[in-house]
Order: structure tokens, then C-alpha cells, then sequence
């Protein structure tokens, strides 16, 4: 379960203070599929990021289970990060010299689970990139790159996966694929947040969260 | 599982010219170091043989001595304590060796004017021993010169008589047509006791070796040693084709003193510059391995051993290209003729398989540190 507590986030800049987040609260269940909804610096991504332990937010607090994560150690939420949430990007953040087997198994080096090889063997033929395997990012297709960030996300087997507009440089049939594979993941117990402006991902979602100037406008 | 070596090895692959300019900026510093040294070595080595080969060039003699009476005869009129050979044989940083203490005499000898000396073993001052230029004389025994033998039939292994002391004649001396020829040679010992001058010495004679450099005339820093150690002696220098040596040393260490630092932070700029570069290329990289849960640690190595990498291959690529360099164009910037006496300097090799990754290391600092403390959020957030 996630919960989150009057969560503010407030950037310091040369033009002033922006304020990210103001007052958020809410609470996401295991098994949901959650869509943070909002227009372009509605604060979705700094949410998502305060929800994976990367970012520490000026107030509030923020419960994976039963802990508050940012009262972890660094080295701890780093530990914590690697066993138990995926990352889904936009613009997929694949290791350029690496190819996609070992794009897949770089995320199994946080943690250095001994099935590792076996599991990126799984999940390169569950994704239909097995013939790509021995390919470098800058050879395939922008679908079979988001494919292959979705492998590197599962390979730890994370209770939480968190996507930052993982649809947004795909086409409608690869996104579709992308929010299959994500809603497959859901169905198999794991929790998925997607943030996202565009309509595609509403229709796998259980929940809608919806941000609007660093606030939270509606939940549905 | 990818391991950091792993990645360390494929990025420096992917990205081989920012790999290649790092080597390259390596090897550059290293082979300007090498190549100074390997032949600077080469010509104080050099300088030594012709040292060597011109015999003892330095004469410590009293200070009351007349000058003038011992340039004539070479036997100085006056006497020093033998303590004068343990002060000077005690010095370290100096700029002589092979300390030779002698003890002469003109006696009569079977109504012979001949002259007697008295050699001591040759000494060496700390850390500077060598295997010794001349012979050393066994007390009890005797070398004597061409003249006194022919003159008086004198034979090896005969016992002669000197001023009541009985010595076994060990050599007669071929004939050299010089002060030698009426010369018999003892040990030290048995030389002041003939001459009844116990515990002193008639001179002490040395290679001026040049290896002490410091800024200024080579000789007067030489006189100015001496003059410390032994206030009441007078120091006379046979000049040589070396000091001219000594001093075009001096003043190609000093150009090379500015040099060298100068290319080697021109170099660590270099290697900080591309490490900047190539942190800036790897920032989502970075971040994403923050996201998956590395630590600070894991990512500073792939940076430390990268930096590492690049110092251990510019070590022994510089290394053959200064040696090469060295060779090759050392002989004409010291003056080396000796070809021999150039050869590769492998404790600079060792010194630079050591110093250069760490030099890598120190250069990349910054970048790396920048790397470690990057925000991952900062580098993956594309709202």
C-alpha cells in the first residue's frame, strides 16, 4: 500500500520559489492501476518521483508498506528502491553501449539476484525481443525500446511499477502493447502508477488521480 | 549480472575517442617526464666515465701548504690530520667521491732522494660506494717504483728496510716516466710511522663527481662544501671538459623544472576536461542506475576505473614513447656520446604505472565527484 501525507514540494529557482506540490493526499491499494492525469507542469512527474524515493519532498511523508521512506538512509531507499519498484520512462533511458540482454540485466546489478540471466531470457521472449537481443538501442524501433525498459523494470520482480508518460513517443499500437504489458503486470498482484496528459492509459486504469498546478484536483 | 568492470570496459568502447584523447593526454605527460629523465640519466652517467677516466681531478692539501712547492713536486710541504678523510667521507649531498688519503715524504734511501707515500684504502661517503680506482697496499708490504728498482736490484717478494721498518716488496712498478718511477708506495700506516707522523696526512685526493647539483658554478659550490667541512684546507680542482657538462645540466634541469609541471597540469586539465565531458554525455545513465538502486560507490568506480584504466595504459604507452624519444633525441640535447650509457630507465616505468593512474584519478575528481552527487530525479524528470 502506498499512502501519501500532505506532501508539498517546493523547488528554490534564480526567478523564485515554484511550488510542485501543495497538500496532497491519497492512498493507492496493491493490485491498482493508478493514472496520474494533468496537463504539461501539473507536477505529475515530481509526484511519481516522490513516490519512487528519488526525490525528498519539503513536507509530508511518504508510506511504501508500512515505512516512511524518507526516513530511510540513503543507501537503505536506494537497497529498498531496487527490490521493490520498476521504472518506466518516456524516453526509456537505455544504457547506449549495452545491448538490450544487458540492458535488461544492468538492473539486476543493485541487487544481484542469481536468476537473473534466466529471468531477462523470460522476459525477452514474453516481450518479443528475443530476435533483438544482441542489439544496441540505437538499433530498434522506439516500440522495441520502451519494450525493452519494461523488461529491465520487471527483471527484479518490484511490487510497484511507476511509468513517466510511458506512452508518450509511441505510436498508438506499440502504446497499446506498453499499457498491455503493464496491465499484465497488475493482473499478476503488482501495482502500477502511470503518469501521463494523453487519454490512452485511462482505460486500463482502476483509479485516476488528477493534478493541476501542483494540486490535487479530483480522484475517480 | 553486469558488472562494473563490464560496464566500465563497453563504455570505454562506445565511446573510444573521449577514451583515446584521455590515454593520449596520459601518455603525453608521462613521455615528456620519461624522455627528460632517461636521458639526463644518461648524461650523468656520462659525466661519471669521464670523471672516472680522467683519474682524481680534486686535491684537499693543508692550508699552510705552499701551493706553489706542491703544483712543482706534487708532495704538498705540510700536513693535515687524518680526521680531515673521516669529515669528508661522512657527508652526504656532495659533489665528489672516491676519497683517496695519502701520507708523502722525500727521504733518503741508500743515498737516493726518492719520495715514500702512504695510501689508505679508498672510502666512499654514504650511499655513493663504488668498487675502488686504485689498488689497495697491504701493510707490511711495498710498491716500488721503476728507477729505485732497476737502480738498486730490488726483486718481488725481497724485504727492503725503510727508516727501520722491514716491508716485502708486493710490485715493482713499470716504468712510467714520471714522479713514479722514484716513488715506493706503503699503506698509510706504515707510512707515518716511517715518516714519524702519526695520525696525519699530506693530502686527500677525489674524484669531483658533479652529481650534487644546485644552481651556481659547479667548483665554487664545490670549494664552498669543502670549506665547511674543512675550514683550514685548501682545495685545487684539475679543470675539465665535465664542469662544462655539470653546468649545461643545470641549465637544462632548470628549463625541464618549468616544463614539466607545466605540461603535466596542461595534461591534468586536459584529462578533468574530457572527464567533465564525458559526465555531462552520462547523466541519464547515471540517473537511471540511481533509479535502480546503485549507490554512490559503485557509480564513483565506473568513473575511478575508467580514470584508472586511462592512467595505466598512458603509463605504459608514455613510458615507450619517452624512452623512444629519449634515445633518439637525448644524445643531442646532453651532449651523450656514449651510446651504451643510454638505456631504458625501468624504475620510471615502475614510478609511472604508479603515478599516472593516480594522476588520472586526481584529474577526474571533480567530474566524478559531480557524478556522484547528481540528483537522479533532476536528470530523469521530462515533464
Amino acid at each position: 500500500m502506498i499512502v501519501v501525507e500532505d506532501l508539498a514540494k517546493t523547488y528554490q529557482t534564480r526567478g523564485g520559489r515554484v511550488e510542485a506540490l501543495s497538500q496532497i493526499n491519497f492512498q493507492i491499494d496493491p493490485g491498482e492501476f493508478v493514472v496520474l492525469c494533468g496537463p504539461s507542469g501539473s507536477g505529475k512527474t515530481t509526484l511519481l518521483m516522490t513516490i519512487a524515493a528519488m526525490l525528498r519532498p519539503t513536507s509530508g511523508a511518504v508510506y511504501l508498506g508500512q515505512q516512511n521512506i524518507y526516513e530511510m538512509t540513503g543507501r537503505s531507499r536506494a537497497a529498498f528502491r531496487a527490490d521493490n519498484i520498476g521504472f518506466v520512462f518516456q524516453m526509456f533511458h537505455l544504457v547506449p553501449y549495452l545491448n538490450v540482454r544487458e540492458n535488461v540485466l544492468v538492473a539486476a546489478g543493485a541487487v544481484r539476484k542469481k536468476d537473473a540471466k534466466a529471468r531477462t531470457e523470460q522476459l525477452l521472449e514474453r516481450l518479443g525481443l528475443q530476435q533483438r537481443a544482441w542489439h544496441r538501442p540505437a538499433e530498434l524501433s522506439a516500440g522495441e525500446k520502451q519494450r525493452a525498459a519494461m523488461a529491465r523494470a520487471l527483471l527484479n520482480q518490484p511490487k510497484l511499477i511507476l511509468a513517466d508518460e510511458p506512452t508518450g513517443n509511441l505510436d498508438p499500437e506499440n502504446a497499446n502493447s506498453v499499457l498491455t504489458h503493464l496491465r499484465d503486470f497488475q493482473s499478476d498482484g503488482g501495482t502500477v502508477v502511470v503518469a501521463t496528459h494523453g487519454p490512452a492509459a485511462k482505460k486500463f486504469a482502476t483509479r485516476t488521480v488528477y493534478l493541476n498546478n501542483g494540486r490535487l484536483e479530483k480522484l475517480s | 549480472m553486469m558488472g562494473i568492470a563490464k560496464l566500465i570496459v563497453k563504455e570505454l568502447w562506445h565511446r573510444k575517442v573521449n577514451f583515446l584523447l584521455g590515454v593520449l593526454a596520459v601518455t603525453t605527460a608521462v613521455a615528456f617526464f620519461v624522455a627528460f629523465h632517461t636521458a639526463a640519466r644518461a648524461s650523468e652517467r656520462e659525466t661519471a666515465r669521464l670523471m672516472l677516466s680522467m683519474g682524481y681531478n680534486l686535491h684537499v692539501i693543508a692550508g699552510e701548504a705552499d701551493v706553489g712547492g706542491y703544483l712543482m713536486t706534487g708532495v704538498p710541504d705540510q700536513t693535515m690530520p687524518q680526521e680531515y678523510l673521516d669529515k669528508l667521507a661522512s657527508q652526504k649531498k656532495i659533489s665528489y667521491n672516491h676519497l683517496l688519503a695519502t701520507l708523502d715524504g722525500k727521504i733518503d734511501w741508500r743515498g737516493m732522494q726518492i719520495i715514500l707515500t702512504g695510501i689508505a684504502p679508498e672510502v666512499c661517503p654514504p650511499g655513493q660506494k663504488k668498487p675502488p680506482m686504485v689498488f689497495e697496499i697491504k701493510a707490511g708490504t711495498a710498491y716500488v717504483g721503476h728507477q729505485i728498482a732497476e737502480r738498486f736490484e730490488v726483486e718481488k717478494g725481497q724485504t727492503i728496510v725503510l727508516g727501520g721498518k722491514s716491508l716485502k716488496v708486493e710490485r715493482c712498478l713499470a716504468e712510467s716516466g714520471g714522479v713514479d718511477d722514484v716513488r715506493i708506495q706503503c699503506s698509510l700506516s706504515d707510512a707515518q710511522e716511517i715518516l714519524n707522523l702519526p695520525g696525519r696526512l699530506s693530502e686527500i685526493q677525489a674524484v669531483d663527481c658533479l652529481c650534487y647539483l644546485e644552481d651556481g658554478d659547479p667548483v665554487a659550490i664545490l670549494r664552498k662544501q669543502i670549506g665547511e667541512i674543512l675550514p683550514g684546507a685548501q682545495v685545487l680542482q684539475v679543470k675539465s671538459l665535465a664542469e662544462a657538462r655539470a653546468k649545461q645540466r643545470q641549465m637544462i634541469r632548470k628549463i625541464f623544472a618549468v616544463m614539466i609541471p607545466f605540461v603535466v597540469i596542461a595534461c591534468g586539465v586536459w584529462i578533468g576536461v574530457l572527464a567533465i565531458m564525458n559526465v555531462r554525455d552520462r547523466q541519464q545513465e547515471i540517473g537511471l542506475l540511481r533509479a535502480l538502486g546503485y549507490n554512490a560507490s559503485p557509480i564513483m568506480f565506473l568513473f575511478v576505473g575508467k580514470a584508472l584504466l586511462i592512467g595505466v595504459l598512458g603509463a605504459v604507452a608514455g613510458f615507450a614513447v619517452g624512452t623512444v624519444l629519449g634515445l633518439e633525441f637525448g644524445p643531442n640535447i646532453f651532449k651523450i656520446t656514449a651510446q651504451t650509457i643510454l638505456q631504458p630507465e625501468w624504475s620510471i616505468f615502475v614510478q609511472s604505472c604508479i603515478l599516472a593512474p593516480l594522476f588520472a584519478v586526481v584529474a577526474g575528481f571533480v567530474p566524478t565527484m559531480i557524478a556522484v552527487t547528481y540528483d537522479p530525479a533532476a536528470t530523469l524528470r521530462e515533464e
